[in-house]
């Protein structure tokens, strides 16, 4: 019986497989792509996470081109610096340092503050929304408040409160992926730096329809732009904007800002800043 | 007027009353018949299978979305329908334990593994009786005669017909009957009136088009009529594969699932042809007196292969029309 | 009876106000007016607060070439101008005129003009042109553009669209019923504007035999034919009406007058005859004021900036029940999240309707029916585009045909599922539009 169905069994299916497994075996080295060790090594420092930040779609396409231009101004702003150090090591060559960026909110409009005009009952997305109508937000600047980007950001750095998004600035790797998923543009990228103040509001609108939407609207009073010494503030379309080069955070405009909720905010507190740095 | 809140939605706002509900209650009152006559012909018992089956299939999809932590949707109707054409496809004397079984490979295998209601490749019903049918060959197969006192059973005319061959298979079966249902089989698959009746409905509702049933259907019948003018002492006539075993039921309420069929009209025709050939081939030639259930699964498995050729076919026209405009 | 090819439903037809004689609707205390009314560049702006207006005088001056003028509605005073909710949706730059009450016309207005049979191609178009006429269906493409085609473009059939298929609407029904002299003159006046042989065709629903009836009688001894159509939406939508009525197929990247069409809206040929014959630029429009939650639903006549607070106030009022205010119809109009919204020269309909359909998270699961398939009328597979653009894979979703939705609504209509399919697809338009704007930046 075993020897009857077992052994022409066996012997059959080894030899097809002994067949299949020489055909791969020869395909294999017929077909071998070289490929370069140098490029494996720098895939293996990148973070790998194709968020697409450098400009190309991957990090393994990152790599091979760095490895074949030894292009030394290309930068993953994910990585940062220390990134920089470690390709430039595996490559022996020094490599530009990425200028760290933000991604920031412009907006304080959250449900306590803005004023709300409908009910929005469609697709739960920002994009949607805004082609149903201007938003549930009356001022048509401000975040939509569904929470699109957070489904872009591939680190996990936006999260949804009271209406309005909160960027993670630890998590925040500034690599602007989350820059398309919003719809009003309240959403930008800023160079990262320890402390800042700038004005978190996107509103276009004058003065009083301004007010009228938002407690933390700018109303373009121009009493910051007034108190500032260093002329780092501009107003454009009904609109404060600190320029960050001139802006040495005294921290004075904070004090006659006179809306409700502050727009002028200031990110990272100064004082725990310098203890930090004291330390 | 104050105190009227605007919501703001995206165009139509008309929608039609048609709710995933009110299809699948739709295909289970098109089921009534065949249901009605299933206790009618064998009693009780066969009430008591058709209420196991609805039940274990609820409660397994409620367990399902309740342990996948999803919202429940064990009352949308799709379970209720899983389950009464698992009943329908089963011997009206099967043990309780094993429809509960079949319940659960219906639900938790064949369906919940797929992601659930809309992701299931394979139709979940089908799988369940395939299950049961090779793990239980027995019990599936011992067919209980119509109107029996006392759990009489016998063969099935297409069983006949496998082992005893055309002539003694039919001399079993007046055809006349087959189509009213008296004789022995799975609980809703004797009655080709009642089935048939059943899918007017379905298609005086459009829940199902006719390119399914037809192109399956006439397959079969043109593949054993072809072999039956050949050899009529070896092949039985088209007429009697027509109202025996699981055809109809098949045919009209199995093959044309929504979730496991094609979409485009093209695949919805090679889908039934394949339905069609394959059950006569089994029929015909192979191991299992009865086909169609294998059938219908083997071409669920390529339905995704047809509809990407549509889908591949759609990108053509349109990446044509791209570059030229 | 002609129809178009592909797909197709049949809603509910819920025409309320068929029977109902247009009215008109005296003046209201403000009038605010858009000078976005179009398709294309807004209007600029040619006066400045505090001005006094005349009735029908120029406030909005046709900006760039797919533009169209603006006109006060009554003679008053211009008391601001700022961004105002506007029908379609978004906030728009917003004329706000305070009537004096005298509703006089501007200057050179009331003089009966000349017969338009003398007048040459050119000084028609000027005309229209001047008017500030609009394709009053919808989309409010400025008239004057659309009836001058390419010079390689042979057009040889002009289409009135009387086939009014939305659900709910009633206001060319009536305009055709009450002003059919109107039409025909409008309709000959366009007509006039193309050399060589022209087909000229009104296709009308067959749900409105009265129309059909009354055209027919002022249409036929001037050689135009009344098509008499299925009642199916969307029979009116301009690629489907050129479908049923000529045969030929305004294919995916292609215009009407690819095909040697061009078609027209009925309130379109009423503001071409009065811009031609009377020297009346397109001040006012007939509206539907229907849906189950107003008291009094009826056709009226309002002047363009009347707000939907003065609409509501004259046709008695809304139920508490409403939910939801549409401007247009069921089908492709919008919900407006403000009653200060005014009317527009697109404006068709004010539906007032408590629609039970609506939350949060109404989507379920694609049950693969085909139905959404089966219905649309552009052969698209509307499923499949709303899963690609649930997954934003924005490249694929291009060679699906994205760009040949018509967004009619008839998939999101059908679907058991209650999913938005429609609006996914105008959400995948925007973000690869973006997209693109991105890229070119």
């Amino acid at each position: 019986m075993i020897s009857d169905v077992f052994i022409p069994a066996v012997s059959s299916l080894g030899a097809v497989a002994l067949a299949l497994g020489l055909i791969i075996h020869f395909v294999s080295k017929k077909f071998h792509v070289e490929e370069d060790p140098t490029v494996k090594l720098v895939n293996g420092i990148l973070p790998g996470v194709n968020c697409g930040a450098c400009g190309f779609p991957s990090c393994g396409q990152f790599a091979e081109v760095l490895v074949e231009t030894r292009n030394s101004t290309m930068t993953c702003p994910v990585g940062g610096a220390d990134l920089a150090a470690k390709l430039g090591e595996a490559l022996g060559m020094t490599m530009a340092e990425p200028k760290p960026q933000l991604a920031v909110l412009l907006c304080q409009g959250n449900n306590d503050v803005a004023r709300q005009t409908a009910e929005y009952l469609g697709i739960q997305d920002c994009w949607a929304a805004t082609q149903a109508f201007a938003g549930p937000k009356q001022c048509r600047y401000s975040c939509i408040g569904l929470g699109s980007c957070i489904a872009w950001c591939d680190f996990g750095a936006m999260r949804l409160e009271n209406g309005l998004i909160v960027i993670d600035k630890d998590l925040c790797t500034g690599c602007a992926a989350c820059i398309p998923a919003c719809p009003t543009g309240v959403l930008v990228m800023q160079d990262k730096k320890a402390s800042r103040y700038f004005i978190a509001c996107n509103s276009r609108d004058r003065g009083a329809a301004t007010k009228k939407a938002c407690d933390a609207g700018c109303t373009a009073c121009q009493k910051c732009v007034k108190v500032c010494e260093d002329n780092a503030i501009v107003i454009e379309e009904f609109l404060a904007r600190i320029v960050q080069d001139k802006c040495t955070a005294c921290g004075k405009c904070i004090e006659v800002c006179p809306t409700k909720v502050n727009c002028i905010r200031l990110e990272n507190d100064l004082k725990a800043v310098k203890q930090k740095q004291a330390s | 007027m104050q105190s009227v809140k605007l919501k703001v939605s995206y165009a139509p706002f008309v929608r039609t009353k048609d709710s995933i509900e009110s299809v699948m209650y739709n295909v289970a009152l098109a089921l009534a018949p065949a249901t009605v006559m299933s206790v009618y012909l064998f009693g009780m018992r066969a009430l008591l299978v058709n209420l196991v089956c609805i039940a274990s299939c609820i409660g397994f999809e409620w367990l399902m979305d309740t342990i996948r932590k999803k919202p429940a949707s064990c009352l949308d109707g799709s379970a209720f329908v899983t389950g009464l054409l698992l009943a329908l496809n089963v011997p009206s004397n099967l043990p309780l334990w094993m429809l509960v079984v079949g319940s659960f490979i219906a639900i938790a295998a064949a369906k919940h593994v797929f992601g659930g209601l809309g992701h299931n490749v394979f139709n979940p019903a089908l799988v369940a009786r395939v299950f049961l049918l090779v793990s239980f060959p027995a019990a599936m197969t011992s067919w209980p005669v119509p109107f029996a006192v006392d759990m009489e059973t016998a063969a099935s005319p297409l069983g006949i017909l496998k082992t005893d061959g055309v002539e003694a298979a039919m001399k079993s079966l007046d055809l006349m009957s087959g189509f009213y249902g008296t004789m022995n089989g799975s609980m809703g698959e004797t009655s080709s009136l009642a089935l048939l009746v059943g899918a007017g409905w379905l298609f005086y509702k459009r829940y199902i088009t006719v390119y399914i049933p037809f192109t399956l259907l006439g397959s079969v019948f043109l593949f054993t009529a072809i072999f039956h003018l050949i050899d009529p002492a070896a092949y039985a006539p088209p007429l009697f594969h027509m109202v025996t075993g699981g055809l109809l039921l098949g045919a009209f309420f199995m093959a044309t699932d929504m979730v496991t069929s094609p979409l485009s009209v093209r695949g919805q025709i090679i889908f039934g042809l394949g339905c069609g050939l394959l059950t006569a081939v089994i029929r015909l030639w192979g191991g299992y007196p009865e086909g169609i259930s294998f059938a219908i699964l083997i071409m669920n498995g390529f339905v995704p292969l047809i509809d990407s050729w549509d889908l591949n076919d759609r990108k053509a026209i349109h990446h044509k029309k791209l570059q030229t405009t | 009876m002609n129809t178009f090819r592909t797909g197709g439903i049949h809603p509910p037809e819920s025409k309320l106000t068929g029977n109902s004689p247009i009215e008109v609707m005296p003046l209201p205390s403000e009038l605010a007016i858009p000078l976005s009314q179009h398709l294309g560049k807004p209007a600029k702006p040619v006066v400045k607060m505090n001005d006094e207006v005349k009735k029908g005088q120029l406030i909005g001056e046709a900006d760039g070439f797919i533009s169209a003028n603006v006109h006060a509605s009554t003679s008053g005073k211009i008391k601001a101008i700022k961004p105002h909710p506007h029908p379609g949706g978004q906030y728009a730059m917003t004329v706000f005129i305070t009537p004096d009450g005298k509703d006089e016309w501007a200057e050179g207005l009331e003089c009966a003009p000349a017969d338009w049979k003398r007048l040459s191609k050119q000084e028609i178009l000027r005309k229209i042109k001047d008017a500030g006429v609009v394709g009053m269906g919808g989309a409010g493409f400025p008239t004057n553009v659309k009836l001058s085609p390419p010079p390689d473009k042979k057009i040889d059939t002009l289409i009135l669209n009387g086939a009014e298929c939305e659900p709910f609407l009633t206001a060319d029904h009536r305009l055709m019923v009450e002003s059919p002299e109107d039409i025909v003159t409008g309709l000959e006046i366009m007509a006039s504007l193309f050399d060589g042989p022209l087909k000229i065709a009104i296709g009308i629903e067959s749900n409105k035999q009265d129309a059909i009836e009354t055209l027919q009688r002022y249409a036929l001894p001037k050689q135009i034919d009344v098509v008499s159509l299925k009642t199916k939406y969307p029979q009116g939508a301009e690629k489907q009406l050129i479908n049923a009525i000529t045969g030929r197929i305004v294919g995916e990247g292609e215009l009407p007058f690819d095909k040697g069409c061009i078609v027209q809206n009925i309130g379109t040929a009423v503001a071409v005859c009065e811009a031609v014959c009377r020297n009346r630029p397109l001040i006012e429009r007939v509206v539907t004021v229907s849906g189950m939650e107003i008291t009094r639903k009826k056709n009226i006549t309002v002047r363009i900036g009347t707000s939907f607070s003065d609409i509501i106030a004259f046709c008695g009022n809304m139920s508490d029940k409403t939910n939801q205010v549409i401007s247009g119809g069921p089908m492709m109009g919008k919900a407006v999240f403000s009653l200060d919204v005014p009317v527009v020269k697109t404006t068709s309909g004010i539906l007032f309707i408590n629609n039970l359909a609506l939350g949060k998270s109404m989507e379920r699961t694609c049950i693969r029916c085909g139905r959404c398939v089966e219905v649309c009328p552009q052969g698209l597979a509307p499923w499949l585009l709303a899963n690609v653009a649930q997954l934003r894979h924005f490249d694929e979703i291009q060679t699906l045909g994205l760009a040949n939705c018509t967004e009619c609504g008839s998939c999101t209509y059908v679907c058991p599922s209650r999913r938005e399919l429609v609006h996914w697809i105008k959400y995948a338009k925007a973000l690869v539009a973006n997209r693109q704007k991105r890229k070119s930046a």
